[in-house]
């Protein structure tokens, strides 16, 4: 895409004896949306963690543009970190002097029926979430990391927060990275899919190159030789197989029929084809 | 308007947008000298992401199916003379992927034919 504003290389981070991160090397352009998805403790969190700044790596560099200062970082986690005594009042005030903003947007909040008197405390999830969005957006962030949030709202928050990260984008060319589980809202956003397994990358690629190269087979026979399977779900009569990387000359050389797939049901099977390895390992 | 994006298909997001507005022209939907919807309402409305949208009201201009002034929204443009050669070409297309699935199904062309026949009867 363009110019870029991060720029990560031979990235490495644990905890104690635990490596989290091992070597990783990451390129991030303005206004591109890049979603991260693996299994749970392949180190999604905390490379989000070490882009925001919040941990420090312990090999590697991470280095930021010029347009990228600390504060134009917006970061959001399911770990919400609001003072439960305040008002949202409260919380807005302090938020915009330690981050220095002039003007917070109250409308999603607003639309809620959140008020500058509402306590933190009483705020449910969702409420929450929306509240934290608010903050972070008032920074006019030209980095969006958001860890895995989408799956604690409802319906009509979820629709909420996914429209306020595309005015972001579209307003500022904010880029966007999340880290996520589910993936139906924002499966046509990205224009880059990133899976992770044991601290390193093992997918980067668009979705269209990804729709290319994974199709899925559903059937009650083997696969022939030669069908490269990366994953399969074969415990009851009918197989799904799901083929990557896959060829269109598959489709001449053998009468099987390769299904397109979807965003989701992809990363899935990337995840699962982990799993996968890790027990035959 | 009513335009539709398919998830699954192997065919670039932006693609499936400049399809979907062609359509969207051609069957009247959107006429001669309409504003297009701005990028920013059309992603938030599909929850796609904007830059595929511009990419598409980029190709959409280049294509000659839009015009754009500076400092206003992309007006559409119904293309003098070509509407019915595109129309043509999109009841062509469509008309390959039901026959594509026929034929998967074991018909002859005859029976394609026929089945015309006896439906526009």
């Amino acid at each position: 895409m363009s110019q870029a504003i991060i720029e990560i290389r031979d990235l490495s981070l644990g905890f104690s004896r635990r490596r989290v991160l091992a070597s990783l090397n990451l390129s991030l352009g303005a206004g591109e949306w890049a979603v991260i998805a693996g299994c749970n403790g392949a180190g999604k969190s905390t490379l989000l963690r070490a882009i925001a700044g919040v941990l420090l790596p312990d090999a590697g560099a991470i280095t930021r543009s010029a347009e990228v200062p600390p504060e134009r970082i917006g970061f959001l986690s399911d770990r919400l970190s609001l003072f439960e005594d305040w008002t949202v009042g409260r919380a807005v005030d302090f938020h915009c002097r330690v981050f220095q903003v002039g003007e917070f947007d109250d409308r999603l909040v607003k639309l809620l029926g959140v008020g500058p008197g509402s306590r933190i405390r009483d705020l449910s999830a969702g409420e929450r979430a929306i509240l934290h969005l608010s903050l972070v957006l008032a920074q006019k962030p030209a980095l969006l990391l958001v860890d895995e949030v989408l799956h604690m709202l409802d319906p009509y928050i979820r629709d909420l927060f996914v429209e306020a990260l595309i005015e972001a984008v579209s307003d500022r060319q904010a880029a966007v990275v999340t880290v996520n589980h589910t993936f139906s809202e924002i499966e046509r956003l990205p224009d880059r899919v990133l899976v992770m397994a044991d601290g390193r990358f093992i997918v980067d690629g668009t979705p269209e190159e990804l729709r290319g190269l994974m199709k899925k087979i559903v059937g009650r026979e083997p696969l022939p030789g030669g069908v490269p399977c990366f994953f399969r779900k074969a415990e009851g009569e009918y197989k799904e197989y799901f083929i990557y990387p896959f060829h269109e000359e598959m489709r001449t050389q053998h009468a099987l029929d390769f299904q397109d797939i979807a965003l989701p049901e992809i990363i899935k099977a990337f995840v699962g084809g982990g799993y996968e390895q890790k027990r035959m390992a | 308007m009513n335009l539709t994006i398919d998830a699954k298909s192997p065919l670039p997001v932006y693609q499936q947008v400049i399809q979907a507005i062609k359509l969207e022209i051609l069957s009247g939907g959107l006429r001669d000298g309409d504003p297009l919807p701005s990028i920013r309402d059309l992603a938030k409305l599909l929850k796609l992401n904007p830059n595929t949208v511009a990419k598409a009201y980029y190709a959409l201009e280049a294509e000659g199916f839009s015009e754009g002034r500076s400092g206003s929204r992309s007006r559409v443009k119904v293309p003098p003379g070509r509407q019915d050669a595109l129309r043509r070409a999109m009841l062509e297309s469509e008309f390959r992927s039901f026959l594509g699935k026929a034929v998967s199904l074991g018909f002859s062309r005859d029976d394609v034919r026929q089945l015309i026949e006896r439906i526009s009867q």
